[in-house]
């Protein structure tokens, strides 16, 4: 792509992807969903993810799997786009950290309140 | 039909063995990229014979991942495919393992096995996408059978018995039923074998080239 895609565009391609690849194995799928589980639900096996990663490395021009994600951490749909859109927007990485690590302060906060209760 | 021409990389195509594949595979008609540290006469000839016709080199240490995927990315994306890569590339690491400097076991580590399996998996990737490929990692009898002195080197399965020290090519020239070393041509004639068509189905096998050795 000659300029950066948006979130958007990004879900749209790698759900292109995937789905390309069913079309071969199963046929035509109209929808997909981003809790669709890639092997339990979608039945693709960790060649056919290969071989998808490798499509998507070649039309984004990155691959989060050589150093940002493990490959082991993609489940569903939803994390393989996920995995795409922080390789190409870092700040989504930095704040979903944020955000987790506020989650976290959030829940000790609440564990320190119901330990004083007591 | 220069298009047509299957990709062939070579590491290691400097000298040896690997010079000799090279020079197989542009008989054969492939293109062909090799990478080494350093730029041999073997080197200097094919470029200035070729010209840039069917023949790439790149200086690269096997050490550096970051290059050896830049340079699997850039033959790639320059001739459009990759057909078959020979992990050839190795160094010999002699010496008894209680004695031998951590970082020199490391080295031997990074070149002779963790670069090929780098470049496997860059290459893997252009393969994949073209729905075939294939791919000869060279080894050694040391890889089969221990020798003494040789820890490292047969822990990493990989780099060329010409490397070795004249006492250990003639202690394995005694115990081999052949009684000689192999030249190098027998063995790029293996692999020129398993990267034809008449191999199309063979795969994930080991073909020992080693005059009986390890019989």
């Amino acid at each position: 792509m000659l300029t950066a895609p948006t979130l958007a565009q990004i879900e749209s391609i790698v759900h292109g992807r995937i789905r390309a690849v069913l079309a071969e194995r199963v046929g035509e799928v109209a929808r997909l969903s981003g809790t669709d589980k890639l092997s339990a639900t979608l039945g693709l096996s960790s060649l056919d993810l290969a071989f998808v990663v490798a499509e998507l490395e070649a039309e984004l021009g990155v691959d989060p799997f050589a150093k940002l994600v493990s490959i082991t951490s993609v489940r569903s749909v939803g994390d393989l786009v996920r995995a795409y859109q922080q390789a190409l927007f870092p700040e989504l990485q930095r704040g979903g950290d944020e955000h987790a690590v506020a989650a976290a302060v959030k829940r000790a906060q609440t564990r320190r309140t119901r330990r004083k209760r007591r | 039909m220069p298009q047509a021409r299957k990709v062939a990389l070579v590491s290691g195509g400097s000298r040896g063995l690997g010079a000799q594949l090279v020079s197989g595979f542009l008989d054969r008609h492939y293109r062909v990229a090799t990478l080494s540290r350093t730029k041999t006469t073997f080197i200097t000839k094919m470029l200035r014979a070729r010209k840039g016709q069917h023949f790439h080199w790149g200086a690269v240490d096997g050490r550096d991942h970051e290059a050896l995927r830049a340079f699997v990315k850039d033959v790639g994306d320059r001739l459009g495919r990759i057909d078959v890569l020979v992990n050839n590339a190795g160094i010999a690491m002699e010496g008894i393992l209680p004695t031998m400097r951590t970082r020199d076991i490391v080295e031997a580590v990074e070149v002779n096995l963790t670069a090929a399996l780098v470049l496997a998996q860059a290459c893997s990737r252009f393969m994949l996408r073209q729905g075939s490929g294939c791919i000869v990692n060279i080894s050694s009898v040391h890889a089969i059978r221990g020798h003494s002195g040789v820890a490292v080197y047969s822990a990493t399965k990989a780099a060329l018995v010409s490397d070795m020290a004249e006492e250990q090519k003639r202690r394995i020239a005694r115990r081999t039923p052949l009684g000689r070393l192999a030249r190098i041509d027998e063995v790029a004639n293996a692999v020129h074998f398993l990267t034809s068509d008449q191999a199309s189905f063979i795969t994930g096998q080991t073909l020992v080239v080693d005059g009986g050795i390890t019989c």
